[in-house]
C-alpha cells in the first residue's frame, strides 16, 4: 500500500496528482499531512508542493475534462473530509481516461461520490449567503462572524462584492481562523484571529432588536413547527444569527 | 411611540399575505449602489412557523378606513394601530439590508384616510429607496386598490413586483365580505399594470434606455375558505388571470379564522391542505398542459382531499390508461401521474437512444410509488393489481399514507412554505415533487 501526504493545500494536493501520474505510480490514498492517522504498514511519500506542476494539473483538468469536473475538484477539496484527496484523485484519473462525459456516469461509484460531495459544499455556500449576519462595529465596519461546516468563506465573496460595493466588511470564519477582508475597493482572504472583544457601532443594537422583534412577530402561531423551522435551519447554524443567538 | 413597537404591529399585521417570494429579477448593482437581486431567490431566516424569510414584509400603516370581515386590520375590530413615515422604513430596510438580513423590501399597506393618500406614502417609500439610497434590492409593492393609475404607473418605475389582491374569487363574495370594496377596482389596476408591463418591454427594445416597468412580473393572492366558493370558481379564476393579464403567480392563502362573523364560515384551523390542492392544481396549469375545466366541472368541482389533483385526474379519466412509456409523446407522458416534467424530458431524451425498461424508470426521476398503476413499459404492466378505478384508488391511498406518517404530516402547505425559489421548468421537481 501506497499512501501519498501533501502539506493540504489545493495546490499541495494537485501536486501529489502530478507525481503520480510522473512516476508511474498509483496511490491508494492521497491524504493532507495532519489528517491521517498512522498506519505501519503503508509505504509512505511525503510531497514537496510545486505550483508549477499544481498549474499544469490545473489546466490540464480544464482543457482535457471541462471547467465543471475543475469547480467539483475545488469544492471536494473545501470539504476537507479526510478522504477528498483520494476521491479527487481516482474521480479525475476517470475523467482523462473518458473525458468530459464521464460526468454523465453517475451510476461510478467514483463520480456519485464526488458529486454528492460537491452538491453539499455548493449547498452550504448557496444558504450562507443568506445567514451570514453583519454587524456594524465602530469605524464603520460591517463584520460577519461565521462557522461554516465546510470551508466556502472563499466562495461567498463574488456574491458580497456585488452586493455590497460601497460597504467595509470582514466575513469571518472563527473556527478555521480565517477572514475575508474588503475595503470598498480591494479585497483579500488571510488568516484571522480576534484578540479583542469587538466594539459594536452606537446603532448596532437598536437594528439587532428590530430584527430580532421582526423575526418574532412573522411567524404565524397557529402554524409554528418546530421541526420544520430545523429542518430548513439546522441548529448547527444558530450561534451567529441575531434572531436565535443569545 | 416608539419604532420598535411600530414595527411589531405592522409586521404582525402583514404576516397572512402568503407570498415571500423575491425571485425573477437579476439586477446587477449599479456603481456605488447598494444591492443587487438574485436571480435565485435567497431565504435569510426561517420562522417559527418554518417559513422562508427573504423579504421585510410589512405594511406600511394597518389604520384601515375598510371593514372587510375577514381582516384583523377591519376599522371595526380593537387592535393597536401604527403608522411609519417614509424616512422610517427607509431606515429600517436599508439597515437590515445591509447586515444582510434580508433580500429587500414586501411592502402593503391598509387604507389611511384614501386610497391616494396611502399610496403616495407608499410611493415616497421606495422612491427614497431608490433615488436618495441607491437601494437595488428587491421591492415589492402591493397596490392599494382604488388608487389612481398614475401612482401605479410612477411605483411601477421603482419595484421590482406589483400586486393587488383579488382577494375572492367571485363579485358576490366581494360584495359580502368586503362590502367598500369594488370588484371593478380590484381589476382596473390589474389590468394597467399588466398593459404598462407590455408597453415596457416593448419600449425597451426599441430604445435601451427605457424604463423596466416591474420587471418581476405582477402576481395576486386570493383567499381560500373563507367564501362558499368552490375550487372549480377558483381555479377558472386563476386561469383566467394567467391568460389575460399574464401574472406571475397566483397565491393561494388558506383563511385563518381571525373573527366571528355570520358572513363568516366557522372553523378552527385554516383549510390547509386544501390549499395545498389549489396550488398543485395551479402547477398543472402553468407547466402541465392541462387546462381549467379538464381538473374540475359542474359534476365535479372540488379536490380530494386525499389524492393529488392529477391522481384524481388521472382516475376519472382512466380509459386514457395504460400509456406506454415507450410511444408516448411528451404532452401525454406529462399527464402520466408520478411523472414530472423533468422526467418526461428524460425519458424523451433517452429513449432515442433504445426502448426503456421498467427500471430504468427510477432513475430517470418518475415517481414509480404512482406511475405504476397509469402505464405499461414494453407492453407490460406493472401495477400488480387490477387496472380498475376502485383498486388504484385504494393502493394509491395506502401509499400516500404511508408516505405521510414518515413525515408526520408536513408536506401540508408545503407551498406558501418555500419561497418562488425556482421558477423555470427545469427546476421544478424539486419544489412540487413530481405530480
Ligand atoms: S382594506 Fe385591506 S386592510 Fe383594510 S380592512 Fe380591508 S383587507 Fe383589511
Amino acid at each position: 500500500m501506497l499512501y501519498y501526504f501533501y502539506d493540504g493545500s489545493f495546490d499541495g494536493l494537485l501536486t501529489a496528482i502530478y507525481q503520480a501520474y510522473y512516476r508511474g505510480e498509483t496511490p491508494s490514498r492521497i491524504v493532507a499531512a495532519g489528517d491521517f492517522q498512522e498506519s505501519l504498514l503503508a509505504e509512505k511519500v511525503y510531497i514537496r508542493t510545486e505550483t508549477e506542476q499544481s498549474q499544469r494539473v490545473y489546466v490540464s483538468i480544464q482543457t482535457k475534462i471541462s471547467r465543471q469536473a475543475l469547480r467539483n475538484v475545488f469544492y471536494v477539496y473545501l470539504s476537507e473530509l479526510p478522504d477528498a484527496g483520494t476521491w479527487i484523485y481516482e474521480y479525475l484519473r476517470l475523467g482523462w481516461k473518458i473525458g468530459k462525459e464521464f460526468d454523465r456516469m453517475l451510476s461510478d461509484g467514483r463520480v456519485l461520490r464526488v458529486h454528492k460531495i460537491s452538491q453539499r459544499v455548493n449547498g452550504e455556500r448557496h444558504r450562507m449567503m443568506g445567514l451570514i449576519r453583519f454587524r456594524c462595529l465602530e469605524g464603520n465596519i460591517y463584520y460577519a462572524p461565521i462557522s461554516p461546516q465546510y470551508n466556502i468563506v472563499g466562495l461567498v465573496i463574488p456574491h458580497f462584492l456585488d452586493r455590497f460595493p460601497g460597504q467595509n466588511w470582514i466575513i469571518h470564519d472563527v473556527n478555521r481562523k480565517i477572514g475575508v477582508f474588503y475595503n470598498g475597493e480591494t479585497w483579500s482572504l488571510g488568516d484571522m484571529d480576534l484578540e479583542n472583544e469587538i466594539e459594536l457601532s452606537n446603532g448596532e443594537k437598536l437594528y439587532q432588536s428590530l430584527w430580532k422583534e421582526y423575526f418574532k412577530s412573522i411567524a404565524i402561531k397557529d402554524r409554528v413547527n418546530p421541526k420544520l423551522q430545523k429542518r430548513n435551519l439546522p441548529v448547527r447554524y444558530w450561534r451567529f444569527l441575531i434572531e436565535k443567538g443569545q | 411611540m416608539e419604532l420598535l413597537d411600530k414595527l411589531k404591529i405592522l409586521a404582525d399585521a402583514a404576516k397572512y399575505d402568503v407570498s415571500c417570494s423575491s425571485s425573477g429579477s437579476n439586477k446587477k448593482n449599479k456603481k456605488d449602489g447598494l444591492g443587487n437581486s438574485c436571480y435565485s431567490g435567497i431565504c435569510h431566516s426561517w420562522a417559527d412557523d418554518g417559513r422562508c424569510i427573504s423579504l421585510l414584509k410589512i405594511l406600511f400603516t394597518n389604520h384601515c378606513i375598510y371593514d372587510c370581515t375577514y381582516c384583523i386590520n377591519r376599522v371595526s375590530n380593537a387592535v393597536p394601530r401604527a403608522t411609519f413615515t417614509p424616512d422610517e422604513l427607509v431606515d429600517i430596510t436599508i439597515n437590515f439590508y445591509k447586515r444582510n438580513y434580508i433580500e429587500g423590501l414586501f411592502l402593503s399597506s391598509a387604507v389611511l384616510k384614501n386610497p391616494n393618500y396611502t399610496m403616495e406614502l407608499m410611493l415616497e417609500a421606495v422612491r427614497k429607496l431608490r433615488e436618495q439610497e441607491n437601494f437595488n434590492g428587491y421591492i415589492h409593492l402591493k397596490a392599494i386598490p382604488g388608487a389612481d393609475n398614475y401612482l401605479i404607473e410612477r411605483a411601477g418605475k421603482y419595484v421590482d413586483r406589483m400586486s393587488v389582491n383579488i382577494e375572492f374569487p367571485s363579485e358576490r363574495s366581494l360584495k359580502l365580505l368586503a362590502p367598500q370594496k369594488e370588484r371593478e377596482t380590484i381589476i382596473r389596476p390589474m389590468s394597467f399594470i399588466s398593459s404598462k408591463i407590455i408597453e415596457g418591454i416593448e419600449d425597451k427594445r426599441k430604445y435601451k434606455k427605457a424604463f423596466d416597468f416591474v420587471p418581476a412580473g405582477q402576481t395576486t393572492q386570493l383567499i381560500v375558505g373563507a367564501t362558499p366558493d368552490n375550487d372549480a370558481n377558483i381555479l377558472r379564476l386563476s386561469e383566467a388571470l394567467y391568460k389575460r393579464f399574464s401574472l406571475k403567480r397566483v397565491y393561494y392563502s388558506a383563511y385563518v379564522p381571525v373573527s366571528s362573523h355570520p358572513n363568516l364560515p366557522s372553523i378552527s384551523a385554516p383549510p390547509l391542505v386544501r390549499e395545498h390542492r389549489l396550488y398543485q392544481a395551479d402547477w398543472l396549469l402553468r407547466f402541465y398542459g392541462f387546462n381549467a375545466h379538464e381538473l374540475l366541472n359542474e359534476t365535479h368541482q372540488n379536490f380530494d382531499i386525499d389524492l393529488d389533483p392529477k391522481c384524481d385526474w388521472a382516475l376519472r379519466n382512466i380509459h386514457l390508461f395504460p400509456v406506454e412509456v415507450n410511444y408516448a409523446d411528451y404532452e401525454l407522458l406529462l399527464r402520466i401521474p408520478g411523472v414530472g416534467v423533468k422526467s418526461a424530458r428524460r425519458i424523451i431524451a433517452s429513449r432515442r437512444f433504445g426502448s426503456l425498461d421498467y427500471a430504468d424508470l427510477n432513475k430517470l426521476g418518475v415517481v414509480l410509488k404512482r406511475a405504476r398503476y397509469f402505464i405499461t413499459c414494453k407492453g407490460r404492466y406493472y401495477g400488480g393489481i387490477n387496472m380498475d378505478v376502485h383498486s388504484i384508488k385504494e393502493q394509491l391511498l395506502i401509499n400516500a399514507k404511508n408516505s405521510r406518517s414518515l413525515d408526520s404530516g408536513e408536506q401540508v402547505s408545503l407551498f406558501s412554505l418555500y419561497p418562488d425559489l425556482l421558477s423555470t421548468g427545469d427546476k421544478l421537481s424539486s419544489i412540487t415533487g413530481e405530480l
